[in-house]
C-alpha cells in the first residue's frame, strides 16, 4: 500500500503530523506573563526580608506567601493545560529537564551571589537590588527558555520519542 | 526507528490529525481534539470509535465536578502502528530522494 503513496503525499501526511504534534507542545509553553508573576514574587519577599530584618514572623509570612504564590501559579499554568492534553514526559528528556535545572541555577546563583556581595562590601538594601537582577533574569531568560524547551520537545518527537 | 508498515487506517486525514494529536500527549481532552483537529462533536465520536474498535485509542470518560469529561490516549498498539506508519511515510519520501526535515 505505502508504494501507492506518492512522495509529495507523505510529505504533506508527515508535514501534518507535525503540525498537530505542535499543538499538543505549545500547550506546554509558559506564557510570558508567568516569568513577570514569578518576578514580582522574588522582588516582593526579598523586598520583604530587607524590611522586616528583624521580624522574623514577617519574614516567614513573606516566605509563605511567596511559596503559595509559586504553588498556585504554576498550578494555574500547568493544571489548566493539562486539563485539555497532557503531553508526554519523554517529550521533555534529559536535555529539558537540563536546561530547567540550568535556568534555575543560573537565576538562584546570581541573585544569591549579588546579595552576597552587596552585603559583604554594605551596600542595603542587598536582597532587594540582587532579587531584581534576577528578576530582569527571569523576564528576560525565562522565555528564552520556553523557546529552548520547545524546540527540544520538538526534536524529540521527530526523533519518535 | 520502528519497522515500516503503511496503516490505512491511521492514514485518512482526520485520524491521521487525531492520531498524531495523541501521539504527543498522555491524555488528551475531546474537545482539545475537537478543535484542534477542526470536527464536529459527532465526527470526531466516529472516529475515536473507530480507532478504539481496531484497539488503537482506549477512551475514558469521567467528570470534573458535575460535568462530564471525555478523554482519549493512544493505546499501545496505536503507538506502535503509529510509529510504523509514520516510518512508512518517511521511507516513501527518502525513496524519491527528498527529506522532510524538522521543524
Amino acid at each position: 500500500m505505502s508504494e501507492q503513496v506518492r512522495p509529495d503525499e507523505a510529505a504533506r501526511a508527515l508535514a501534518d503530523i507535525r503540525q498537530h504534534q505542535r499543538q499538543v507542545i505549545d500547550l506546554a509553553m509558559l506564557p510570558t506573563w508567568y516569568w513577570w508573576v514569578v518576578a514580582a514574587l522574588v522582588v516582593g519577599l526579598s523586598a520583604t526580608v530587607d524590611a522586616a530584618r528583624q521580624r522574623p514572623v514577617v519574614i516567614a509570612l513573606a516566605a509563605v506567601a511567596f511559596t503559595l504564590g509559586i504553588s498556585g501559579v504554576t498550578g494555574l499554568v500547568v493544571l489548566g493545560a493539562w486539563q485539555r492534553a497532557q503531553w508526554r514526559n519523554q517529550l521533555l528528556g534529559r536535555r529539558g529537564v537540563l536546561a530547567i535545572l540550568g535556568f534555575v541555577g543560573l537565576a538562584v546563583g546570581t541573585t544569591l551571589g549579588i546579595a552576597f556581595a552587596l552585603q559583604a562590601v554594605g551596600v542595603r538594601p542587598s536582597a532587594t537590588l540582587a532579587s531584581l537582577v534576577g528578576a530582569a533574569l527571569l523576564i528576560t531568560g525565562g522565555p528564552v527558555l520556553t523557546r529552548i524547551l520547545r524546540r527540544i520537545m520538538l526534536d524529540n518527537q521527530a526523533r519518535g520519542r | 526507528m520502528a519497522a515500516a508498515r503503511f496503516d490505512e487506517l491511521i492514514h485518512a486525514p482526520t485520524r491521521l490529525a487525531i492520531v498524531a494529536l495523541l501521539a504527543a500527549s498522555e491524555w488528551a481532552e475531546f474537545k482539545f481534539i475537537r478543535d484542534s483537529v477542526g470536527l464536529s462533536d459527532s465526527a470526531l465520536s466516529k472516529q475515536l470509535t473507530t480507532l478504539e474498535r481496531a484497539g488503537y485509542v482506549e477512551i475514558r470518560k469521567g467528570f470534573v465536578g458535575k460535568r462530564p469529561r471525555t478523554s482519549a490516549r493512544l493505546s499501545k498498539a496505536g503507538r506502535a502502528a503509529f510509529e510504523r506508519h509514520v516510518a512508512a511515510l518517511q521511507q516513501v519520501l527518502a525513496g524519491s530522494g527528498a527529506s522532510l526535515l524538522p521543524q
